[in-house]
């Protein structure tokens, strides 16, 4: 009976002599198999392994102590060879980094930080920018925006008439879907919750590749308007609301006070960016408007289709639209992404930028690295010579050494990944919540892939600092350096010549890293001076979205705003929807009375509806006619207040006020009454958009009417108010659930958020690369002050005043950072160019910022070669001309 | 004269043993099997193996790869057979021997 060998034997066997190999292992499983007959498996087992091993070993151990190789075993003298001097470095390289502490542990820090940032940053960017997402062939998912280039809109949000006609027309693409937020209060069975949520077409789970893992998806007989509305529900929310109970199916479950029947559950691992609570299904509508423009649209390509055939299908679909619907469509046109690149694509800049910040800080660690061990090799001098001497060849000795920066760089490495697991941990806990929104936020961690560019990346490092040491201290005149006493001799110059560059090196890599920082924190400062265009401070705001018909939902809001304004500690209070720097809205079109024909530029602006005090609350400037008062219901005529630029944009050489528009979607005439100053809604970077005010009591865009916030302006904290808003509402009406209750300069905080996290981050990195250039510029000089000891003796002698000495230390040290700064000048003007798409009010070549940066780091140098030229104006001249 | 210095006493062994078993008998597992069973010695095998190869280099032995069988996992035999010389020198080595032991018997007996 054939029995096998164990892989490990087998894996010994090949240790053996090549021609030896099978007639060994064959006569091994002869007696292998004989004795499993006999003894049994254990047995045999234990016979076995050692035999083979025992083999091997009695082969090698002739090798070595007989020396004549065994035909045919070249190559295994070789292989050894390899191995055993492999070994021999290792051990040399850590008894040497054993014996010199101090060293080991500077280069270990610089190696620590530099690798373990790199490593925490690559695996944020590798989650965030290039694991693919977490949908089925998610490269076939794209996004669909509307492209209004004369609005400066690359990628807008589409009118549902627009994705109803794409959907019907288009033959590229498998599936298509539409969605759109929703907030929505549950309730009935339970406390009523505010959750959030998405409103979507039949398709979306088809454009995403998943099914739910209970129940069904919807069907395009779902949107039937009059139809009984389903609904999917998150896992993490069937979960927590209703105990996993399997029943949930056909359930009714009352959203905004309609009736809902649940159809499904979706996967655990279901992820979309706003992660939502309830996927609702979004109604078809009799006659879909194409002016407001409230939906996002996904798609997925159908198999065979790339996306530019995709791209000229929607165009010709988007040219078809243009001309059937001129007025609402006429300079649109359908824009194609990826979803991946629509997610991440206004973070991309900032993450490459903080991985380049960070590449600068390792290669200034290996800088530092190199300039300590070309410090070393100079104290090793007689050590290298000797093996030079009897017979080491010189590729032999690099390699020894680069063995021992490997070795450094790996243990350095292995310290990185502990740098980088605590950073992402307070990464974790410290980022904005915008960041987490990220697709792969929740994968970042410390995988596979991330640990093997950790190892990657260490090794590299260890040969990029260790070759220069090497090369330089491998290549000696033997008999000069057994000769000399090592200072001053041929092997000592270069050196030093050598760990100047470096330095020079490292203050240019670290000013280019100064200068970036510089500018982005003066582009945040820029951000934060910006006025929002109303009084943020002591403002809390809190969303109520008020189900049911829409004559008590306005009772109902009314009420709510007489109690808070009778509130203690209530200063103003006022209604509005949507609020500054809070959700985002849409736009919608409008036409100006008396003009016929098209309008050079598409006449657009966001609705908002306000109640009376609104302004005042906010602080917002009233610069023309009059604010809404009272009297402005419904009944009375209507009226409409404008911002600055939409007087600017469409009344460019007349005064408004008294002239009428209408919004296409409900055909009523609205008088201009008063003009407002602008207000940032978006963020403190982004342009003011024209803007339209309408009193929430006329009753204009419905569905806007009953999700108003409640805006109080209030001397009290946050912590005290809080619970009284709560109760006002509470006592109106015990199933209203109440939105967060946030402070407005909170969620201005917020929004800038991101910026803030990456200049801190930037400039963190500048410090440690600042602070690294400062202790190799200090090592530098004092080694080079020492070096010249006997010289400044020398001058000393013969009458040099201290102040000489001095300035002769400085010098030195002043052309070395002249230098650095000057390269690191012109690398910032090339690499700043790249930050462009981040700066704010600032420019990449901004020479304020140059000049103060440089002064800075040449403050630093200063500060670090000030020890070392004190010292040497203390040299006792005596003693160093002694030291010949 | 051949010179008997050139085969120490555990190769004459192996050669020795390979000789009992024949050239179609002799390779590692019987040859070990056959110095335990004559001398009682158990020898390594690792020793044998190197000895063989060092007995081939030698010119002592020459040896062949005989056809893979199934009960070896279809590996194949190396079996060894002396030379000539490798025979010469056996003989010279027992007259050496054989000579010196002359009048001893009483005295190792």
């Amino acid at each position: 009976m054939a029995v096998k060998l164990p892989r490990g034997v087998l894996g010994l066997v090949r240790m053996l002599p090549r021609d030896l190999r099978e007639p060994i292992a064959g006569d091994l499983e002869e007696e292998y198999a004989t004795r499993l007959e006999r003894v049994g498996r254990l047995r045999a087992a234990l016979w076995l392994w050692p035999q083979a091993a025992r083999i091997v070993m009695t082969f090698r151990w002739e090798r070595t102590t007989r020396g004549r190789p065994l035909p045919p075993i070249a190559d295994e003298i070789r292989r050894a060879n390899m191995w055993d001097s492999l070994r021999q470095d290792v051990t040399f390289g850590a008894r040497m980094l054993r014996r010199q502490p101090g060293f080991t542990v500077v280069a270990l820090l610089a190696l620590a930080l530099g690798i373990g940032a790199n490593t925490a940053i690559f695996s944020i960017v590798d989650a965030v920018l290039w694991r693919p997402l977490p949908y089925p062939a998610s490269h076939e998912v794209i996004s669909i925006g509307e492209q209004r280039l004369r609005e400066n809109r690359t990628h807008g949000p589409v009118a549902p008439a627009d994705f109803y006609d794409w959907r019907r027309d288009n033959r590229t693409l498998s599936a298509i879907a539409a969605i759109e937020p929703l907030a929505a209060n549950v309730s009935g069975d339970a406390e009523p919750e505010r959750v959030r949520g998405i409103t979507v077409t039949a398709g979306f789970l088809d454009v995403l590749g998943i099914k739910p893992s209970l129940g069904r998806d919807f069907l395009s007989d779902d949107e039937i308007p009059g139809r009984h509305r389903v609904l999917l529900l998150s896992d993490g929310f069937w979960r927590r609301r209703f105990g996993s109970a399997p029943s949930i199916l056909s359930r009714k479950i009352m959203l905004n006070d309609t009736s809902y029947e649940v159809v499904g559950v979706l996967p655990a691992s279901f992820w979309w960016p706003t992660m939502p609570d309830v996927v609702a299904v979004y109604p078809a509508q009799g006659a879909p408007t194409r002016a407001v423009h409230s939906m996002e649209v996904i798609a997925r390509l159908r198999p065979g289709v790339s996306f530019d055939q995709a791209r000229a299908d929607m165009a010709a679909i988007g040219r078809r639209l243009s001309e059937q619907h001129s007025q609402e469509n006429r300079f649109h046109s359908p824009h194609l992404y990826t979803l991946q690149g629509s997610l991440v694509g206004d973070v991309k800049p900032a993450l490459l930028v903080l991985l380049g910040a960070v590449g600068l800080v390792l290669l200034i660690a290996c800088a530092n690295v190199a300039t300590l061990l070309l410090a070393k090799a100079t104290s090793r001098q007689r050590e290298i010579a000797v093996r030079l001497a009897i017979g080491a060849g010189r590729a032999r000795l690099v390699r020894q050494l680069l063995t021992e920066s490997v070795m450094l760089a790996l243990i350095g490495g292995t310290a990185g990944v502990a740098v980088a697991a605590s950073g992402l941990r307070s990464f974790r806990a410290l980022a904005p919540a915008s960041f987490l929104a990220l697709p792969g936020i929740a994968r970042v961690e410390l995988d596979t892939r991330v640990l093997a560019v950790a190892l990657i990346l260490s090794s590299a490092t260890g040969l990029l600092f260790g070759i220069i040491p090497a090369l330089t201290a491998s290549d000696q005149k033997v008999s000069s350096t057994l000769h000399e006493a090592g200072r001053g001799s041929i092997g000592g110059a270069r050196s030093s010549r050598m760990r100047a560059v470096l330095v020079v090196a490292e203050l240019a890599l670290s000013l280019v890293l100064l200068i970036g920082a510089g500018l982005l924190l003066v582009s945040f400062r820029h951000v934060l001076d910006v006025s929002p265009g109303f009084e943020p401070q002591n403002l809390v705001v809190a969303s109520v979205v008020r189900s049911g018909p829409p004559a008590p939902a306005l009772m109902f809001y009314q009420t709510l705003l007489e109690r808070v304004r009778a509130m203690p500690t209530v200063d103003a209070a006022a209604l509005a929807t949507p609020l500054p720097f809070g959700a985002l809205d849409g736009r919608a079109s409008f036409g100006i009375e008396g003009r016929t024909g098209e309008s050079p530029i598409p006449v657009r602006a966001r609705p908002r509806l306000i109640s009376p005090g609104y302004f005042a609350t906010l602080g917002i400037l009233l610069l023309e006619g009059r604010a809404f008062t009272d009297r402005d219901v419904d009944g009375s005529p209507d009226v409409v207040i404008i911002n600055v630029a939409a007087a600017r944009r469409y009344w460019p050489n007349e005064n408004p006020v008294g002239r009428r528009i209408t919004f296409f979607s409900n055909n009523r005439w609205l008088e201009i009454v008063g003009i407002v100053g602008d207000v940032k809604h978006a963020g403190l970077e982004q342009d003011t958009d024209p803007e339209a005010y309408l009193s929430y009591r006329q009753s204009h865009f419905a569905g806007m009417a009953q999700r108003l916030s409640i805006v109080t302006r209030t001397r009290a904290p946050l912590a005290t108010i809080a619970p009284m808003l709560r109760s006002v509402v509470r006592q109106m009406d015990r199933n209203q659930p109440l939105g967060a209750i946030v402070a407005m300069e909170d969620l201005i905080a917020e929004s800038v958020a991101p910026r803030r996290l990456n200049v801190w981050l930037v400039v963190s990195f500048a410090i440690v690369a600042v602070v690294l250039t400062a202790a190799g510029l200090y090592g530098v000089m004092s080694y080079l002050v020492a070096q010249r000891t006997h010289e400044i003796g020398v001058r000393m002698a013969l009458g040099a005043p201290r102040s000489r000495v001095l300035a002769l230390v400085l010098r030195q040290a002043g052309v070395l950072t002249a230098a650095g700064i000057g390269i690191g000048v012109a690398g910032a003007l090339a690499f700043t160019r790249s930050l462009s798409t981040l700066l704010f009010g600032v420019r990449a070549a901004e020479p304020l910022v140059y000049i103060a940066v440089s002064m800075v780091l040449a403050a630093v140098a200063f500060a670090a070669v000030a020890i070392p030229s004190s010292r040497a104006t203390r040299i006792d001249p005596l003693s160093a001309l002694r030291q010949l | 004269m051949t010179d008997v210095s050139a085969l120490g006493e555990f190769e004459q062994v192996v050669l020795l043993a390979v000789l009992r078993l024949g050239d179609d008998e002799a390779y590692a597992v019987p040859i070990r099997d056959e110095i335990l069973r004559c001398t009682g010695r158990d020898v390594s095998r690792g020793s044998i193996y190197i000895t063989l190869d060092r007995l081939e280099t030698k010119g002592y032995l020459r040896s062949r790869l005989a056809d893979p069988t199934p009960e070896r996992g279809g590996r194949a035999k190396r079996y060894y057979a002396l030379r000539p010389r490798a025979v010469d020198a056996l003989k010279e080595s027992r007259r050496a021997l054989v000579a010196l032991w002359k009048g001893l018997e009483a005295q190792l007996a």
